[in-house]
């Protein structure tokens, strides 16, 4: 991505370096409450320092599943599936008994691994990768 | 996903039928086994996994760059050779099935799976919920009877764990909802199995992704 898009909010990043939650990028975009741990994913998966380029993210809700306000997001492109969710999860403030669900085409879900660069090579289009989200009381 | 409101026995054959033509052009080894006489009948697969206590990080990685592309070669052994000399002291390859079956009563598929050492020694519901994904076992610890399960396999009569299948409506709803109001049809069983199968180690490659929706697509 050569330049980061007006309207998109950069996810947290994931080290613990930043605390500050959302740089606010847009300014018709009312920040909503920030999740109070900035730390949204376990950080493991991250190499160090190669995360500059990030994948733009549009987020969708499906069925009766909150709206989140904001939905673009520059994501890094190591950003797992898994750090996505519990990130969402965070930020509308699901209780721990909800579960998320990520998809792509509106039918796939990506393992929780999965890489947001990777799903943007494979899903991505007009320079965005679109995920769906929703959620559920349990899964099984 | 038909007309049909509720997932008949028909739309599951139908939908693994699609699955396993995409599994054998991607070499993921899925196949069909029916009943003897009968129209009754499972998907099945079986893949090797080195036991991954150390390497998540790794096999995820590694699973990343292959399952973007179909590929002649199975995720049968997602790690490389190099990985699994490092960790030759203590590491483990462990077979998983995994059965897909058709549940009457509940009208909706329903994973089975069971795992052994490769000595035949099979794995027990402690060890299997040591392999499960971190992100899950909050979950599984909480309410383990009623998701992990060991019962008997209706068709072959061994024992094996289940994943239940009470609260796969509640997931596949919104999904199939959605695909209605989009006009844009669904594979039943690739969308289910991409949400549960994870849980058990059983990640499906993205391609399978793609297949679902070229047959009937709405140009995003």
């Amino acid at each position: 991505m050569a330049e980061e898009p007006e309207s998109a909010l950069q996810l947290p990043p994931s080290s613990t370096t930043d605390g500050e939650g959302p740089t606010e990028v847009s300014p018709e975009t009312a920040t909503p409450e920030p999740p109070s741990s900035a730390a949204v994913s376990p950080g493991t998966e991250e190499p160090a320092g190669d995360t500059k380029k990030k994948i733009d993210v549009l987020l969708k809700a499906v069925g009766d599943t909150p709206i989140m306000k904001t939905k673009k997001w520059a994501v890094e492109r190591t950003r797992t599936i898994q750090g996505l969710i519990d990130f969402i999860k965070k930020f509308l403030k699901l209780v721990a008994s909800e579960q998320l669900f990520i998809y792509v085409n509106q039918s796939f879900a990506p393992s929780p691994d999965q890489e947001v660069g990777t799903l943007y090579e494979c899903f991505g289009s007009d320079g965005k990768l679109v995920l769906h989200y929703c959620k559920s009381q349990a899964w099984g | 996903m038909e007309e049909d409101e509720f997932f008949g026995e028909k739309t599951f054959q139908h939908c693994c039928a699609e699955f396993i033509r995409h599994s054998q052009q991607i070499g993921d080894g899925w196949e069909w086994r029916t009943l003897k006489d009968s129209s009754e009948g499972y998907m099945c697969k079986t893949h090797f996994q080195i036991k991954p206590e150390t390497l998540m990080s790794h096999s995820g990685a590694s699973a990343c760059v292959q399952t973007c592309l179909p590929i002649e070669e199975a995720l049968e052994l997602p790690l490389d050779d190099s990985e699994v000399t490092e960790t030759t002291t203590g590491s483990q390859v462990i077979k998983y099935e995994y059965h897909v079956l058709y549940s009457c009563s509940y009208q909706v598929p329903v994973l089975y799976f069971r795992a052994s050492f490769l000595d035949g020694r099979p794995l027990a519901l402690k060890d299997i919920w040591e392999r499960i994904h971190e992100c899950y076992k909050t979950r599984l610890l909480q309410e383990p009877w009623d998701t992990i399960t060991q019962q008997e396999h209706p068709i072959l009569g061994q024992p094996f764990f289940v994943l239940h299948p009470c609260k796969t409506d509640e997931f596949m709803t919104p999904v199939l909802k959605n695909s209605q109001k989009i006009n844009r049809s669904v594979n039943y069983i690739t969308s289910w199995l991409s949400v549960v199968g994870p849980v058990v180690g059983l990640n499906l490659p993205l391609s399978y992704a793609r297949a679902a929706s070229e047959d009937e697509n709405v140009h995003q």
